[in-house]
């Protein structure tokens, strides 16, 4: 099973059982206002931020318009620069080659920078259960990975975990206590994952970016641990996402302005590794071998019709951090790989969306998403769009289709709105104990009531 | 001028005070008010809920009974939001003239009277309005002419966790967000709205677990808070 699947009462039962933890709220708040602020404070100093956002629109959907030319062109470079491709339909084909390359290089230890197409594929699982030691060394996704658990955003994967419960998963790692202070807890880090960085056999990254003129790939980082990972083991490995190709190094320079504002609000990350070739003679570092494994899993089948805007993402997390129902709900109602309005509209276009018929529901449509997203991706009109197929396909559940129509029928005319609501009055005291939407209501809030007289009643009569 | 009021189906049912104070804010600013007497509803709450067939055949209702000829003036940010945005698309119709109230009064620089001297109110946004009828500062305007003291909210760009059915698909959720925009109107001596919608769910989680007076902005600016 992907596990971008999930059952229809997931969402809801996760985001009730994180709305009782005041810790997580606390640091809910507190991460995506600071990434918000930053990321508005960050676009406020650009001369012209609806320029930029237009540009990198249109390079997003040149893209994704002409796929196949662009991916043909990058392997053609990649290849030129000494790298090999390789093309992974599915999570299968995308595990088994990286496997592949594991095996031949006669790996044990496995370093791994932030990748969420690897968590998309479960990576992690497929190469463990080959033998392979396999350490994250992003400091959010190694937090996690001792912690056993996975990402809740898609830029800050431990933002829910305080510094005490990091504290004790570091301190578990050298068998003592440490202080929960930001400064002992980074060295910690720091000793923990630096004989991994010296001793890895493979590096395995993803890729924030593509650029097709020159067969690079790109990598954003704030630890520096995207470039010791691709420049330190003898195997370097990038995931790519087919559809984060970008065509030339002018483009990638809007999109990485995009990007590190829209994220953190940086104008550029700390590190921006370009990768463009294994090792060359006379080169200090870098990778004896190069390889990218180009991964659909989806994608592609979304480049026609209507949702092939979603392709145009770039991961940058800015409709995470001003999303109200993300804000409460926390990312691991969404699932373990994507969250916030970006996983509510992508998670059900890459499995269907019977295998994720609640998350097209899991917005209040408020458009926040929409008006955050740095390549103007309309998120919540997507999302509006995807209730339209759950309907249309026959996902959403008999009794639902049948209400709204009985619903539309009766308030297709004056005389079946007045009948219907006259039976409405008769019938709201059962509306909060029979099973619907009224107890679902009434639960915790009063339910309204309807008037004695309704407007158009009370009008008449003066 | 001669206006069409929709009162929107929340309105007619459940805050008929509410379009009543619209109506008397329209006359007042000196318009000729006409009810259609079949108007209905704007078929919102289907198309959000993804029933574009149930949408489609309670929007035709709101088209058959509407003329293009004068302006037609709402009560609320979501529906006028509904009608202006999504249903000239959904039917294959041309548009139809919509303005949110307050977006109208304003637009016509009427001045209230002083109904709400030396209170000091808070405004919530609701998203369709802010967000799509970029109506943001006439309503704050009319108050503040209405002798209010308008409060700034800690996150105006918050939703109140409406969203029409998303509120009992996500109960517990949609509860959290109402809480959280109570909380930030405290201070004031009110918290107003121009969504039915919004009103409907601030109102009723107040009433159930205490928190701000919340008021229609028509009632506020046709009577005062008090």
């Amino acid at each position: 099973m992907s596990p971008l699947e999930q059952a229809p009462q997931r969402f809801r039962e996760t985001a009730a059982a994180r709305l009782g933890d005041a810790h997580t709220q606390q640091a809910l708040d507190t991460a995506t206002s600071r990434l918000r602020e930053a990321r508005l404070a960050a676009w406020g100093l650009l001369p012209d931020v609806e320029e930029l956002r237009e540009r990198g629109r249109e390079i997003r959907q040149r893209t994704i318009g002409d796929l196949d030319r662009y991916v043909a062109q990058f392997a053609k470079a990649f290849e030129a620069n000494g790298g090999h491709v390789h093309f992974a339909a599915n999570a299968e084909e995308a595990t088994a080659a990286i496997r592949a390359i594991c095996r031949d290089a006669d790996a044990r230890l496995v370093a791994k920078a932030k990748s969420m197409a690897s968590e998309e594929i479960r990576l992690n699982e497929a190469l463990e259960r080959d033998g392979l030691r396999v350490v994250e060394t992003d400091l959010g996704e190694y937090i996690l990975q001792l912690a056993g658990e996975h990402p809740v955003h898609i830029i800050a994967p431990a933002i829910e975990k305080t510094a005490e419960q990091v504290a004790e998963l570091l301190g578990a790692v050298e068998g003592r206590e440490l202080r929960p202070e930001l400064e002992e807890l980074t060295l910690a880090a720091r000793r923990q994952l630096r004989e991994v960085f010296q001793t890895a056999d493979v590096g395995i990254t993803g890729a924030n970016f593509a650029v097709c003129e020159t067969g690079s790939i790109v990598l954003v980082t704030n630890e520096g641990n995207g470039r010791l990972v691709s420049a330190l083991p003898r195997v370097h490995v990038a995931l790519l996402g087919v559809e984060r190709l970008v065509p030339t190094t002018r483009d990638l320079s809007v999109l990485l302005r995009l990007l590190a504002r829209s994220g953190t609000g940086q104008r550029l990350t700390t590190y921006t590794t370009i990768v463009t070739g294994p090792r060359r003679e006379g080169e200090q570092d870098g990778p004896e071998e190069l390889h990218v494994v180009v991964l659909d899993n989806g994608r592609s089948a979304l480049r026609r019709g209507r949702y092939r805007e979603m392709l145009s993402c770039i991961r940058c997390g800015a409709c995470l951090n001003v999303c109200p129902v993300y804000r409460k709900s926390g990312g691991g109602a969404y699932g373990p790989v994507y969250s916030g309005p970006m996983g509510a509209v992508l998670v059900p276009l890459l499995v269907g969306l019977e295998q994720a018929p609640s998350l097209p529901h899991a917005s209040s449509l408020c458009g926040a998403c929409t008006e955050a997203c740095p390549v103007k991706i309309p998120l919540h009109e997507l999302l509006l769009d995807l209730r339209r197929d759950l309907v249309a396909e026959g996902v959403a559940p008999l009794p639902e289709r049948l209400a709204f129509r009985l619903w539309s029928l009766a308030w297709s005319t004056a005389l079946g709105y007045r009948l219907s609501t006259a039976a409405a009055r008769l019938g709201a005291p059962l509306a909060p104990r029979l099973p619907g939407p009224g107890r679902l209501w009434a639960a915790e809030r009063a339910l309204p009531r309807l008037a004695r007289r309704r407007f158009r009643d009370r009008r008449r009569a003066t | 001028m001669h206006v069409q009021l929709f009162a929107t189906c929340l309105g007619d049912l459940v805050f008929p005070e509410a379009v009543d104070d619209a109506e008397r804010l329209l006359r007042a600013a000196g318009h000729e008010v006409e009810f259609p007497p079949r108007q209905v509803c704007c078929g919102q709450p289907a198309f959000n809920a993804g029933h574009r067939a149930a949408a489609r055949r309670v929007a035709r209702g709101f088209a058959r009974t509407f003329s293009r000829e004068a302006p037609v003036v709402v009560p609320s940010g979501s529906c006028a939001t509904m009608l202006s945005h999504y249903l000239p698309e959904l039917l294959g119709v041309e548009p139809f003239e919509i303005w949110e109230l307050s977006a109208f009064l304003d637009a016509n620089a009427f001045a209230p009277g002083p109904t709400n001297e030396g209170r000091r109110l808070a405004y919530h946004d609701s998203c369709h309005m802010l967000r799509e009828l970029h109506v943001a500062e006439a309503p704050r305007r009319l108050l503040e002419r209405s002798g209010a003291t308008v409060v700034a909210l800690p996150r105006p760009d918050l939703c109140c966790g409406f969203g029409g059915t998303f509120s009992v698909r996500q109960p517990e959720v949609s509860v959290a967000m109402a809480d959280d925009k109570l909380a930030g109107a405290r201070a004031a001596d009110a918290l107003v709205t121009a969504d039915p919608g919004c009103l409907m769910q601030l109102r009723g989680r107040a009433e159930r677990a205490g928190g701000a007076r919340v008021v229609h902005l028509a009632t506020a600016l046709a009577r005062g808070v008090a």
